[in-house]
């Protein structure tokens, strides 16, 4: 076990560090002079020379004139001890700049993931154990339709209905513009800002979800060990949950951990509407402004995400099967 | 002749009902003592893949949405570069030019607006039409002022109207933000008013005397208060940016301050007795039916057309003239891209005794009383933020979101089959740099890494060359899942004996694997190619959306709600959004129920689920 996670662990910080290179190669295709742009406000106080001089001393000091492997070699390793560069647009480092938007992600997604789990798991073992009936056929409808429907256009309607014709809901933010209060006041206007985005995020996620987890519950339930279990004369009710859903949840658990993993990464069009000042929008944002230095950091930090998901799932399935053996 | 006739019919009925067949599937119930013939495996599919009615309803619907977003672009092609800034948020309908039915006979005046018109009937009455909605707040329907009394002169501009009645009294109402609504204190004594001209944020008044009162905008419009005309004008009109007048002794002078297109008044026209502009022209009269165009006239807007009679008036839309004879007929030139000057028949063949023409509609008065009409109706799905048509978007942008999609699910499918299948075939240190590969790559978030991929290297791209790049990035981040399963099938069938057949035989590897193992593993390429459409439109449509895929003035569904991320186009455009949403939508929900139902056909144990 230890040995095959090891090696599972160097294999990932191979990937890690191609995928960092192929990212620093690709940030360094941007054109732009990082040196003109930082003296661009000092440029008219200056004469020629003496901005000729202080360009090249800024260059030699902020080390563009190396080659690009050695280059590469510093920002990794400045990375790797939590260096993450400044930020051009917030003049702070940005693993500072980042706390924030992090934080709120993470607090959002928490309950979309949360609210999402106890939603499909239930519905899409009713669907899968009541198959054709007419809750399942409806279901079935309004998944394909919810699976088929971008995110944005769910926010749209979402918008246009609890918000535009409603008024229930505020449009979009966190929170109210100037809110003074603390503690509790302060998470219930929190709470009455998120409540849109949470049901649009659990709506969007709930479709993929549920068809999932249907699908593996049914084919569970086809399964010739679900008749013997009926046969020997065992509770529905044991049938479903003791021998169909154990069976059902390995195929499961790769989605629920990638689920679970994507309360990190936030969502990046449902920040993005509803102007929510978590991760997926900073991104935008930071692509937006060019401030590649936070767009460069938080594309690393979804790929260790991703690497970890990965990780953890194949983990997992020696957990949620034990005919899995993963050390071999 | 009547046996010949039947036979048609017959034929006919037969082929649609084959064409039913076809689209939703018609199985024979066999009788126990018949057997189902024998089918190769390719037919059977598609044979239980047209007995899926809800798959055959979603491929016609495709289908249709498919073809008219191919064809329809040829009949209806689109000019990127085309704004039109009096057409901006036009709810859809095509209402514009109907006019109430009791103004019929008894048309006193009509003024037109960008997109409603107000008439005055002989009564005194005032009605209003079109899209008279222009904002949350300004509503000319709305804002119509209730007492009047008998109005006979109306004139309309970008987004107010002037009403005078026959007491001299000025009325006005509309958009008031540049104050060419409120009437200054001098108009309450002044009652010998002889015209009322409203113009792009400004009114105008001018009196039976020949002074001119001027409010409103005074910085969009070049106007000089302290001309020398004053006493001296018989009829002002106003373009977009400047205002011109007519003397008493028929003269053209122009009343503003600066030297520019307008102040180029030709000479030699003789004596004037008519004006009319169009935005940015101006189009002169004279008494022998004579007609000069100055400005800065776009078009056909100087090519007057020859006569047969004389013309002995002439009105001026936004870009088009219109002008009528002696003997009553009515001719147009100008910009045709509303039909604004094309004529239809009817008013060709009537005498028509008075024209009114605004913007981009028209009305004409038969001798009769009659009203007849021609220009811009209105539009089928309104227009968006740049006043372009929304159902012209919509088609081509189908054209590009399908294609998008298309050229990105081809690459994908091509990489896919290629790596999947030689990698499962060739095996060993292939398979596995192979399979690391395409984990590497499948570990990228896709949409955030397509964001960079777009906004690094497509910044400094043309509109067209980002379209190819969307494809190609679409293409390249998403065959790791159909290499998989590629591999997986090419796996299984490898060992078994056909192949180890034409391996015996001596069959090259190349054609091992094309010949003979992809074959029959093409289905599984079918239904993941289908369903990877779908997700490639729908990601598409998510950086579009976003901002990082295809830009505007290219359209796709996508990008056309890029300017719906605000809560004022939600709130009140919502044409803007909810079109684009919905045929994107279906066309979606299609695909997926096609791929769907491509599946159940294709491995019948997953119908059990």
């Amino acid at each position: 076990m230890a040995r095959y996670i090891a090696r599972r662990v160097v294999y990932m910080v191979f990937v890690f560090f191609i995928l960092s290179i192929i990212l620093y190669f690709l940030f360094n295709l941007i054109p732009g002079d990082p040196v003109a742009a930082q003296l661009q406000p000092l440029m008219d106080e200056m004469t020629a020379e003496e901005y000729e001089i202080r360009y090249n001393q800024l260059r030699s000091q902020m080390g563009l004139d190396d080659p690009l492997i050695v280059r590469y070699a510093r920002w990794v390793t400045g990375m790797l001890s939590g260096d993450l560069g400044q930020s051009h647009r917030y003049r702070r480092p940005v693993a500072d700049v980042i706390v924030t938007p992090l934080r709120n992600t993470i607090f959002i997604n928490i309950f979309a993931v949360a609210i999402g789990l106890a939603i499909t798991i239930p519905l899409g073992i009713f669907c899968a154990v009541k198959r054709n009936s007419i809750l399942d056929k409806i279901v079935q409808v309004l998944t394909i339709i919810g699976h088929s429907l971008p995110h944005f256009i769910i926010c749209l309607i979402a918008i246009y209905y609890f918000a535009v014709i409603k008024g229930w809901f505020p449009v979009s933010g966190m929170n109210t513009p100037n809110f003074e209060g603390t503690g509790w006041e302060l998470f219930k206007d929190t709470m009455y800002h998120l409540t849109l985005p949470l049901m649009v995020m659990t709506a969007a996620s709930l479709a993929g979800m549920t068809r999932y987890i249907r699908a593996a519950m049914s084919d569970a339930l086809g399964m010739d060990y679900i008749k013997t279990a009926r046969a020997k004369g065992l509770k529905e009710k044991v049938v479903i949950f003791s021998h169909a859903w154990r069976n059902a949840l390995l195929p499961i658990v790769t989605l629920i951990i990638n689920w679970f993993m994507s309360i990190f990464s936030g969502s990046l069009v449902v920040e993005r509407v509803f102007n929510l000042h978590g991760m997926g929008k900073f991104f935008i944002d930071s692509l937006n402004n060019q401030d590649y230095n936070v767009s460069i950091a938080i594309q690393m930090f979804y790929i260790i995400i991703a690497l970890v998901g990965n990780l953890v799932t194949d983990l997992s399935y020696g957990l949620v099967d034990p005919r899995v053996r993963i050390d071999s | 002749m009547d046996k010949k006739n039947e036979n048609t019919n017959k034929k006919r009925k037969s082929f649609l009902s084959l064409l039913f067949k076809n689209l939703f599937g018609n199985r024979k119930e066999l009788s126990i003592f018949e057997e189902e013939q024998v089918q190769s495996p390719f037919r059977t599919v598609l044979r239980t893949f047209g007995s899926n009615k809800v798959s055959m309803t979603a491929l016609g619907i495709f289908l249709i949405i498919f073809f008219i977003s191919m064809i329809g672009p040829l009949i209806m092609p689109i000019d990127l570069s085309f704004m039109e800034t009096t057409q901006q948020n036009v709810a859809p309908g095509l209402d514009l030019m109907e006019f109430p039915e009791s103004l019929n006979g008894k048309i006193a005046d009509i003024a037109i607006g960008p997109t409603f018109s107000v008439g005055a009937s002989t009564d005194g009455d005032v009605l209003v039409w079109g899209k008279t909605r222009i904002s949350n707040t300004i509503d000319i329907k709305k804002m119509l002022p209730g007492d009047m009394g008998k109005v006979v002169k109306l004139a309309a501009g970008h987004d107010h109207v002037l009403a005078l009645n026959e007491e001299g009294q000025v009325f006005s109402w509309g958009n008031d933000r540049q104050g060419q609504v409120s009437l200054p204190y001098e108009l309450e004594f002044t009652y010998n008013i002889k015209d009322i001209i409203a113009g792009y944020q400004i009114s105008l008044v001018l009196t039976e005397d020949g002074r001119l009162i001027h409010f409103g905008n005074t910085m969009n419009t070049d106007y000089n208060e302290f001309h020398e005309y004053q006493g001296k004008l018989d009829k002002v009109v106003a373009t977009s940016d400047g205002i011109l007048g007519l003397t008493f002794d028929g003269e053209v002078v122009y009343l503003g301050n600066q030297q520019n297109s307008y102040t180029n008044i030709p000479e030699n026209m003789g004596r004037v007795v008519d004006l009319a502009t169009t935005a940015t022209s101006i189009a002169a009269l004279n008494d022998e039916g004579e007609v000069f165009v100055w400005g800065n006239a776009t078009g056909n807007q100087r090519q007057v057309p020859e006569t047969a009679s004389k013309i002995v008036s002439i009105k001026g839309g936004r870009t088009h003239y219109t002008a009528i004879t002696e003997d009553g007929s009515v001719v147009a030139w100008g910009e045709d891209f509303y039909k604004q000057s094309t004529l239809p028949d009817k008013v060709k063949n009537s005498k028509i005794a008075d024209v009114f023409t605004g913007y981009y509609q028209n009305y004409a008065i038969t001798e009769d009383g009659e009203i007849l009409t021609w220009g811009l109706k209105g539009y089928i799905l309104g227009t968006d933020g740049l006043g372009r048509d929304l159902l012209g978007r919509l088609i081509n942008g189908g054209r590009m979101s399908i294609s998008i999609g298309a050229v990105a699910v081809i690459i994908a499918t091509i990489i896919g089959v290629l790596v999947g299948s030689i990698s499962g075939f060739v095996g060993g240190k292939v398979d596995m740099f192979l399979q690391r590969v395409a984990e590497i790559v499948g570990s990228l978030p896709f949409l955030p890494f397509a964001m960079i991929l777009s906004s690094l290297i497509g910044n400094a791209m043309t509109s067209e060359q980002r379209v190819v790049l969307i494809m190609v990035i679409l293409g390249l981040l998403s065959w790791t899942g159909l290499q998989r399963l590629v591999r997986a099938q090419v796996l299984s069938v490898r060992e078994q004996e056909y192949v180890t057949a034409a391996r015996a035989i001596g069959v090259k590897k190349g054609q091992i694997i094309f010949k003979h193992i992809l074959p029959n593993v093409i289905s599984v390429i079918l239904v993941s190619s289908t369903l990877s459409f779908a997700s490639s439109m729908l990601i598409e449509a998510s950086l579009s959306y976003l901002g990082f895929g295809v830009q505007a003035p290219i359209p796709t569904w996508g990008n056309m709600l890029y300017g719906a991320n605000d809560s004022i186009v939600i709130q009140n455009y919502w044409w803007r959004w909810v079109f684009a949403s919905i045929v994107l939508g279906i066309c979606v929900i299609c695909v997926n129920l096609i791929g769907d139902g491509l599946r159940d056909a294709i491995d019948p144990r997953s119908q059990e689920r």
